[in-house]
């Protein structure tokens, strides 16, 4: 993959990183996204190379119950700025597109702005769709008793998928009436969110109960995932280059 | 000891400002080195900037924390530079008419040669905490704070110079910051004025702003509501003609695309418009008041305005304003450089009598006395032009009789160890003396008229006679 972006994109990204100098300048512990610590370490190394050198960032947590996917950065110094050679995944081994890149730099921001590390649903569904276009993603919260409902209407209609898994289907056959939302399994509300989603008019809907809170960094993977999951357009398997 | 206080209270005002600045750097410096040496080039980036796919996303949101920032700075030191402000027994104008004047520069320019402190509201305040509010595109926004912040940052240099007086004070300057009391009295003016205004345009009587709303909302073209002006005379110049009317509004509709402040028909927008006007009137004066201060414009309108509801400004107001005229476009292409070095070595007193020759007392109540009073200021600047230049050909010549005559003659002598008349030692010393004070003399005239063709008057004069 092949990214040039004149100057001007660069420095753009440069006051994207003064941003992160400012969040770690207030908090030393603040600890964004490993993409950006991967394009932070490569362009800080940037001025100490020659012109048609590369030079590469990688971060990731480094420890085995890392909650993070590690990412590298590769650049490239030209006479008029810098070239994006390279973003990878090395966890999936997939490259990411810049426009990926700067959706989730926007996302680190909008979280940035919550504070703590759990958030709540609507908070992770608004800062989603601030940065995603066209309000992709809904928040269920009250609604569920009403997902509930339509769900049932289409699955009297035969109109929804069920997948081949016995156990999933026993759970559902346990649900009641009065069962409280915070007592579906999860594969159970997720299953309702993805059928009634086009009732909301969004690709995804969010069903985790109002009074559970959303760790930052899933909010992330739901980007990702959303992004450059299977159905993405924006998906471009890696092939390692000779 | 008056004198030692009074500079090191400058010394932390330039403090207090270059702070500002580091504000700035830290949230644009990346893109600093984008600004070119044209006049309008932070309009030019400003708008690259809004324009560019993706980063200028990326750039708004991860510079939305200025607005804190800046309200945290002005926190800290707004009382300071109030208090400075109000001790400065200069004369200051206070700023209003836009975010800022459309290239600061230019405006610095020709008003730094007659005013000592020009009050400039805080672009980045205006536009992060409240301008941010109301409008609905978050590129819009961002176009207009890179434009502005680019502004002021090409003035830093000459903001933070170390002259006798500040040339340039930034202050937060809005309504909103005025005490709750005070508000609700300027705004009750206002309305007050609001509908006097629009009754006289219209012929009509409005009894409260939702009536006269009403009756302006029924306009969905510009043109019909031009036609239904009775008095066209109240109107400022740039409305009295049907063409530069409906440019005007169209223009004004298209902004407003951009605002969360949604108008239903060109009438509201006029409405709209018109009441922006005579609040910030309001606001203008008060300020001025509380600064000590007169006001200054750059364009014609909020001028206009200004003087309907205030009834004129006053000489050393309208000699500023007057000098924002196109006429004077020439003081712009002296180098800012070359203002500071003015104001540093305390020129200014100077040159505004020169402005002010002949003018005791005048004041400016519409666009017919402006053009008088820039017509003086220009005669008066020509005037010094003359007296400047008879002044430094007056010094040539006086070298030339040096050169020429005198020291041709006796120099070579001297050198060549022949002096006529010579008679005794005593004698050949007295006309070495001579030489040498002929020497120095013609030594301090050269460093003389390379100091006055270098300097910023004389910059001026050549700008004023390619002209």
């Amino acid at each position: 993959m092949k990214e040039t972006r004149m100057n001007f994109f660069v420095d753009g990204l440069r006051i994207f990183l003064d941003y992160i100098s400012r969040q770690l300048r207030k908090n030393p512990e603040y600890r964004p996204h490993p993409l950006i610590r991967a394009l932070m370490c490569a362009i800080h190394d940037i001025d100490k190379i020659n012109v048609g050198e590369t030079v590469g960032g990688i971060s990731q947590d480094g420890t085995s119950d890392s909650i993070y996917e590690p990412y590298a950065v590769m650049l490239k110094k030209r006479e008029d700025g810098i070239e994006i050679l390279e973003i990878r995944n090395l966890k999936v081994g997939k490259t990411l597109p810049v426009d990926v890149m700067i959706l989730i730099f926007r996302l680190q921001i909008q979280l940035d702005r919550i504070v703590g590390d759990l958030i709540d649903p609507e908070d992770a569904v608004n800062a989603l769709n601030a940065v995603i276009p066209g309000k992709r993603f809904f928040f269920l919260g009250d609604k569920w008793k009403e997902a509930r409902d339509e769900f049932r209407k289409l699955m009297e209609e035969g109109k929804v998928y069920f997948p081949p898994d016995q156990e999933m289907i026993n759970a559902l056959m346990k649900i009641r009436f009065d069962t409280p939302w915070e007592e579906y399994p999860n594969n159970i509300r997720a299953l309702i969110g993805s059928s009634v989603a086009k009732k909301y008019g969004s690709t995804v809907v969010i069903t985790t109960p109002k009074i559970y809170k959303i760790e930052k960094y899933k909010v992330f993977d739901m980007a990702t995932q959303f992004l450059m999951g299977k159905s993405s357009e924006y998906l471009k398997p890696f092939k390692k280059e000779d | 000891m008056a004198e030692t206080s009074d500079s090191g209270r400058t010394m932390d005002i330039i403090k207090v400002y270059a702070k500002y600045f580091d504000i700035i750097d830290d949230y644009f410096g990346s893109i600093k080195h984008y600004l070119g040496p044209e006049e309008d080039s932070h309009i030019d980036l400003g708008y690259s900037i809004a324009n560019y796919p993706l980063i200028s996303d990326l750039i708004y949101d991860a510079t939305e924390e200025l607005d804190l920032e800046i309200e945290k700075y002005w926190k800290e030191n707004l009382h300071q530079l109030i208090d400075y402000a109000k001790l400065q027994n200069v004369l200051k104008c206070v700023y209003s008419g836009d975010i800022s004047p459309t290239i600061l520069e230019n405006f610095v320019k020709k008003s730094a040669l007659y005013i000592d402190t020009i009050i400039l509201p805080d672009p980045i305040f205006n536009l992060s905490l409240f301008q941010r509010q109301i409008l609905s595109d978050n590129k819009y926004y961002l176009n207009k704070l890179i434009r502005h912040v680019f502004n002021i940052w090409k003035l830093k240099d000459l903001i933070l110079a170390d002259t006798k007086e500040r040339i340039i004070l930034i202050l937060p300057i809005n309504l909103d910051l005025i005490n709750t009391k005070d508000r609700n009295i300027l705004l009750n003016n206002a309305d007050a004025s609001i509908l006097a205004y629009l009754g006289s345009v219209f012929n009509r009587e409005f009894n409260d702003k939702e009536s006269c709303f009403e009756f302006l909302r029924q306009f969905e073209t510009s043109a019909a509501l031009f036609t239904n002006v009775a008095r066209r005379d109240l109107l400022p110049n740039e409305f009295q003609k049907i063409e530069t009317f409906i440019e005007f509004f169209e223009r004004f509709s298209e902004t407003g695309k951009y605002s969360k402040i949604g108008t239903d028909s060109i009438g509201e927008s006029f409405g709209l418009y018109i009441s922006s006007q005579f609040v910030r009137v309001q606001e203008h004066r008060f300020i001025c008041d509380r600064l000590i201060a007169e006001p200054i414009y750059d364009y014609e309108l909020p001028w206009f305005f200004f003087n309907y509801e205030i009834g004129g400004l006053d000489m050393d107001a309208s000699i500023a304003t007057a000098l924002q005229k196109e006429k004077f476009e020439w003081i712009t292409k002296v180098p800012l450089a070359a203002l500071k070095i003015f104001r540093e070595e305390n020129k200014l007193d100077y040159m505004r009598c020169a402005i002010r020759r002949g003018l005791t007392d005048l004041k400016a109540k519409n666009d017919k006395d402006l053009i008088e009073v820039s017509n003086i200021v220009e005669k008066n600047l020509h005037e010094e032009f003359m007296r400047q230049k008879s002044e430094t050909e007056g010094l040539k010549r006086e070298v030339r009789d040096i050169t020429r005559k005198e020291i041709p003659i006796t120099t070579g002598g001297f050198l060549a160890g022949f002096i006529p008349y010579i008679s005794n030692i005593v004698s050949l010393l007295m006309a070495g003396r001579d030489i040498t004070k002929m020497i120095k003399r013609k030594k301090e005239i050269d460093q003389n008229i390379s100091k006055k063709e270098c300097n910023y008057i004389n910059l001026l004069m050549k700008s004023y006679e390619r002209n």
